[in-house]
């Protein structure tokens, strides 16, 4: 992954944070790893445990973002919530997978959205 | 947290009943199905997702185990879409339950919250009556569900419904049909015998199948009415009596094919499969086991036109459920077993051509053809259908000049009166028509008078008839003395019932 590329990720994730802590959401923890998967964020939302994946747009035009998480991703993302849950000994929590797209409309003014419980287990 | 609701399942013409135990824990969100759940069953929770989520409620978080139970039993169709989602707003206490105590729930989701019908359902209030007091059903099926007694019967139409009368909410008057109304409604036919013109003789025959539940074989050139005459032959049977109409219904139930035929089956069912059906279409089975169209012509005709036409294997198969009256379909992980009381009304042409009967244009067959053509009939299967008679077409001046015959009510009634006869004769010996009388009963009722013993002796010489041939006659004897009303055979009788063996009279001629 080139620098640039590494950069545009680090900002759009930052603008997540931000909006997410704007909307009640305490971020627990960034760029969390397992040996297969990685989660953007980890955050506390009230009762919630939430792992949320951000996706960074150029441009909307392939759909809503939600649907644009493939399953090899979902599953990377499952098997990085499990680890996190397990080292950190989190038990009776409900827990949730929240999706956060960052694009630009055409007149250059960028968009956040927040799509919660964006998929489950399967 | 644990929920369980009951519901049901369906394995042949029975059901049982299956436990559908909903346990939430937390965790990460998703949900598992286990307990056999087939492609449909697994499916029904994203049905169920959207259908909570559009009734209004919430989708609960958390992880869901839902255990289909008894768990060594394969679970098919839709129908636990309903209480799945019952479940899961109860255990995550969206609703309570004041309602649920013997309640059993069935029931397809659509995804905006309703409830779509269900195939099979009387078959599950039959079997399960006993053992509960209410089911929740689908509005649509309401009416079939009702024809049991001893089963208070809510119609619901949603989600929101259900779960508002689960929790006392709202009041749903339990849904109610009155049988005798249903039954007695006159079933409007729109053949009539009387619509025939000449072709007498086979009226008559058809007269004697239908009053000793004997199958018969038409044989005739094209267009000579074979297939109209058939399709007349349910309006002489009696009608069905109620207990014969459950089990016809349920069978249609099963099958998914009642929403065309009102809440109950009041007609005999006639069934035509078409010549290129397969065997298992024919006698049922299949990866998932469904009766076939001998048992959806149980108490009625099967009618298969272009009899040869038929594969080999399905005109084979038929002789088991022409014997037994029933069809036992093993597959590896059961046995099943589908009623299949059916009259069968073959029809054939005489030749692959059609013509063999003609004397204009005539016949353009060659023996060998004529020959492998009525090869395809089995001894056996030909031994299984009491009467056989010739067709001939009628000539226009004919059809013009006859005076029409009598109507369907009319022969009805003298069919009914034979059959009744039949009932008293043969009470309490799980024999209902002439036609499956046992070698013993035929000699102990098939009683002769001295002349006609002669005639039938004669028969058998100089027609070269066989001893199976021998018997098949005194059964139709039987019957038709039973028309008149007559204690002991007579020749006149018998007479009449060789005339019905027209196949093995002609012995050396079409069958070689």
């Amino acid at each position: 992954m080139g620098k640039e590329s590494y950069e545009i990720g680090q900002r759009g994730e930052d603008l997540a944070a931000e909006y997410l802590a704007n909307h009640g959401y305490h971020i627990l923890s960034r760029n969390f790893r397992s040996q297969q998967g990685e989660i953007d964020l980890i955050a506390s939302d009230r009762d919630f445990m939430v792992f949320v994946e951000v996706k960074n747009y150029s441009f909307r035009s392939f759909g809503l973002p939600s649907a644009a998480i493939r399953r090899e991703k979902r599953q990377s993302i499952i098997h990085a919530a499990r680890t996190y849950l397990y080292r950190n000994r989190i038990k009776n929590k409900n827990c949730r997978f929240d999706v956060v797209a960052i694009y630009r409309r055409l007149d250059g003014s960028r968009v956040i959205e927040l799509f919660q419980n964006a998929f489950f287990l399967t | 947290m644990l929920v369980k609701i009951a519901s049901a399942a369906v394995l042949g013409l029975e059901a049982y009943q299956v436990e559908i135990e909903i346990d939430s824990s937390r965790g990460l969100p998703g949900q598992s199905i286990v307990g056999l759940p087939d492609a449909a069953v697994r499916e029904s929770r994203d049905r169920v997702r959207a259908a909570i989520e559009n009734s209004g409620f919430e989708f609960p978080p958390g992880y869901f185990t839902i255990n289909l139970a008894p768990a060594n039993t394969r679970k098919e169709g839709p129908l636990y879409d309903l209480p799945i989602a019952l479940g899961m707003l109860l255990v995550s206490e969206q609703i309570t339950a004041i309602e649920l105590a013997d309640t059993l729930v069935v029931g397809e989701l659509s995804l905006d919250g309703g409830v779509r019908p269900v195939s099979g359902l009387l078959a599950i209030c039959f079997s399960l009556a006993k053992s509960h007091r209410r089911i929740l059903v689908p509005k649509e099926n309401a009416a079939e569900a009702a024809l049991i007694k001893g089963l208070e019967v809510i119609p619901v139409s949603s989600l929101k419904e259900a779960a508002e009368y689960l929790s006392g909410q709202t009041k749903i008057k339990p849904y109610q049909v009155d049988l005798e109304k249903l039954l007695s409604v006159p079933s409007e036919d729109l053949l009539d015998l009387i619509d025939v013109k000449g072709q007498g003789h086979v009226k008559r025959a058809l007269e004697v199948a239908a009053a000793g539940g004997h199958n018969i074989l038409l044989v005739g050139s094209p267009g000579s009415g074979k297939t109209m005459l058939a399709r007349r032959l349910p309006t002489i049977l009696p009608p069905l009596s109620l207990n014969e109409a459950l089990e016809v219904t349920k069978i249609y139930s099963v099958v998914g094919l009642l929403a065309e035929k009102g809440s109950l089956v009041t007609r005999r069912p006639f069934r035509t499969p078409h010549h290129t059906t397969s065997d298992i279409g024919v006698i049922g089975g299949g990866r998932i086991p469904r009766p076939g169209e001998v048992s959806l012509a149980h108490f009625g005709v099967l009618f298969l036109d272009e009899f040869p036409e038929f594969d080999r294997r399905v005109l084979e198969v038929l002789r088991q459920p022409l014997e037994d009256g029933q069809v036992t379909i093993s597959r590896a992980h059961s046995a099943l077993t589908y009623p299949a009381k059916f009259m069968l009304v073959a029809s054939m042409n005489p030749c692959p051509c059609g013509r063999l009967y003609d004397a204009k244009p005539g016949c353009s067959c060659s023996p060998t053809q004529v020959h492998n053509y009525w090869r395809k009939l089995s001894g056996p299967l030909l031994d299984r259908i009491d009467l056989q008679l010739e067709v001939s077409r009628l000539k226009v001046d004919e059809l013009a000049a006859l005076p029409q015959g009598e109507s369907s009510k009319i022969v009805r009634q003298r069919v009914i009166a034979a059959r009744q006869l039949q009932l008293d004769r043969f009470g309490g010996q799980q024999v209902f028509c002439n036609a499956h009388m046992a070698p013993q009963q035929i000699r102990k009722y098939c009683f002769l008078e001295p002349e006609a013993k002669q005639l039938l002796k004669a028969a058998i010489v100089h027609l070269n008839l066989s001893a199976r041939a021998y018997d098949k006659i005194l059964k139709v004897a039987r019957t038709i003395a039973d028309l008149v009303g007559v204690s002991t055979i007579e020749t006149q009788h018998i007479a009449e019932a060789i005339q019905y063996r027209s196949l093995d009279k002609k012995g050396g001629e079409a069958r070689v």
